[in-house]
């Protein structure tokens, strides 16, 4: 039995660390290198299968990709709310915007209580660049009580993964183990 | 109002709208109706929902706005992509009440705002690129400054294995040459011929070497800022006489005329006798060295234009400085083509540590240079006050120091 469901995810992190990238590339399949700014909320959908004990579920992810800056925080309420999941991403080659997602995550906790995190440690490509080590992410990530992946949004690692995981956390009836 | 015109009012401001039951199924829509996109036709009986993928989670908020426990759902800043282009909205949800109060279901309203949205993104991305590029710079900063850091140990380093070096050479060498002016003496026998000849090349090698120690041990020094300047009046005009009365065998080797010019009288120059007389020594051997044979010299001493200097100009008709060389000339290591090509002894580093010299006695030097007729090289020295008859390094006053600053 094919059941299908609905819920609002959004993508959580400072400015320039590729959350419109992660959505382009798992949404469309596509990249592009040129940075360009998100103001206010870009809303995107895409159906996943998930499978689940009792068969499987359609899920219909609303991914609520969100302007990083600051600017928009007086709004943020507003998107945030009736949020079921969110990944918070952070630049693996900007370590300030790791420390920026506990207050992204309070932010999305306040207002939607129930939501199920993950953490996208993007720019994974970027070898030469990191200033972030995934000891540091791990860690990070503990600190939330999530999972996280290291992702690139520019050749597609871990992305498909990192969406289907937290698909999978919104339709359990039970949290999720992490990896 | 007049439905049509209300109609093209609402196309005018580019204002869509949908009135729905209270099953938040659309009942009625106007107004801009592209603003609904393809769907935009066939919206009627459709789920609000459905249609506008943001109200997925706002579900309880509609409930409250329908139960008329909340009187809004606004949300601002929602980006469209539309033929390529992105479209940005603001969304309103309001109750729709009937004539008698009750809500009946909701307004959803639906306005472009693209105009504003083109020009908020504009600032945010210009914004947040000047953030990333000040985040880029303030990283490369950060790590040149640990680049340089290390760059200054390593020439401390250096610093101080030259200084180290030099001052051992230097040593010996004096002993060297002790023995060798000892022997040229014939304190130790008679000599002949082709002997003293010999001896002479070696203490005139010997020289130059401990010249070039001297100059190493000085630039280690200076760049270290571990000059001491022991500062006293001093007639200029005295020094400069006992130079050249120095000076006077090897000008008159190369037939070299020297006139010193100076008014009878000039007051105390406030400076450290033995570096003066490095300076002046400086710019004596290189207007020598750059003069041909039968030239002149000139040292001028004046009173300078900057009052309470002196000035100190030396003059010669040589070669000239070409004016690709004259913005380096006080760099280190710098010699001019004319002097490489002319195989002139130097190292380039005399009028780097003269100038260094100078500017330790707070004075200035510069020059004039026209290119096959010679130049002109000024140096101005404080005038000692007359209370400065003690010592004193620039900057400040070490301990026991008495100077005080005519400047």
């Amino acid at each position: 039995m094919t059941t299908t469901i609905s819920k609002k995810v959004c993508l959580l992190g400072d400015f320039a660390v590729g959350k419109t990238s992660l959505v382009r590339r798992f949404v469309y399949n596509l990249f592009n290198d040129k940075y360009l700014s998100t103001i206010g909320v870009k809303v995107s959908r895409k159906a996943v299968a998930i499978p689940r004990q009792d068969g499987v579920v359609e899920l219909n992810m609303i991914l609520w990709d969100l302007a990083g800056s600051e600017e928009f925080e007086q709004l943020r309420d507003s998107y945030l709310r009736g949020a079921a999941g969110a990944v918070l991403v952070c630049d693996l080659t900007r370590p300030e915007t790791l420390e920026s997602l506990h207050s992204y995550a309070e932010d999305l906790l306040r207002v939607s209580p129930g939501a199920r995190l993950v953490l996208a440690a993007n720019k994974h490509d970027l070898t030469d660049q990191w200033r972030l080590t995934p000891q540091q992410i791990e860690a990070a990530a503990a600190g939330l009580h999530t999972s996280y992946y290291l992702t690139s949004a520019k050749t597609g690692e871990e992305v498909e993964t990192l969406f289907r995981w937290l698909g999978q956390m919104l339709v359990e009836p039970t949290p999720g183990t992490s990896r | 109002m007049n439905l049509t015109l209300a109609q093209l009012i609402l196309q005018d401001r580019q204002i869509a709208y949908a009135l729905t039951d209270r099953t938040l199924r659309i009942v009625e829509a106007g107004g801009a109706m592209d603003l609904f996109g393809k769907n935009g036709v066939s919206c009627l009986g459709r789920a609000l929902v459905d249609l506008f993928p943001e109200l997925v989670g706002s579900e309880d908020l509609l409930a409250e706005i329908l139960a008329g426990k909340r009187p809004r759902l606004q949300l601002d800043w929602i980006n469209r992509e539309a033929d390529g282009q992105t479209l940005y909205l603001t969304m309103v949800d309001l109750p729709l009440r009937s004539p008698g109060g009750s809500v009946t279901g909701l307004i959803h309203i639906l306005q472009d705002t693209t105009g504003m949205g083109n020009l908020g993104q504009e600032l945010a991305q210009r914004r947040n690129e000047l953030r990333l590029l000040h985040d880029q710079l303030a990283r490369r900063n950060s790590e040149l400054a640990a680049a340089n850091t290390e760059l200054r140990r390593l020439d401390d380093l250096k610093s101080a294995f030259i200084s180290s070096a030099t001052h051992e050479l230097r040593t010996p060498l004096s002993t060297i040459i002790g023995y060798l002016e000892m022997l040229l003496e014939e304190n130790f026998g008679p000599l002949h011929g082709e002997q003293h000849e010999i001896l002479a090349i070696i203490q005139g090698s010997a020289r130059r070497l401990l010249t070039i120690v001297n100059t190493l041990l000085d630039i280690t020094r200076i760049e270290a800022g571990r000059i001491e300047l022991t500062l006293r009046p001093t007639d200029l005009k005295a020094l400069v006489e006992r130079l050249v009365a120095e000076f006077r065998p090897q000008l008159e080797a190369r037939a070299q005329h020297l006139a010193l010019e100076a008014p009878p009288e000039l007051p105390p120059a406030l400076c450290d006798e033995t570096r003066a007389m490095q300076i002046v020594s400086n710019l004596l051997s290189n207007a020598s060295k750059y003069t041909p044979d039968g030239g002149k010299i000139t040292i001028a001493l004046s009173p300078a234009a900057e009052e309470g200097f002196l000035q100190l100009a030396v003059a010669d008709t040589g070669m000239g400085i070409s004016p690709d060389d004259q913005p380096h000339l006080f760099d280190r290591f710098f010699r001019t083509r004319t002097a490489v090509q002319s195989n002139v002894e130097g190292l380039g580093l005399g009028l780097y540590i003269t100038r260094s010299l100078v500017e330790l006695h707070r004075g200035r030097i510069w020059f004039e240079s026209k290119p096959g007729r010679g130049s002109i090289f000024y140096v101005t020295f404080p005038v000692a006050g007359p209370a400065e008859d003690t010592l004193a390094p620039p900057g400040g006053a070490g301990p026991g120091f008495g100077f005080r600053a005519t400047r």
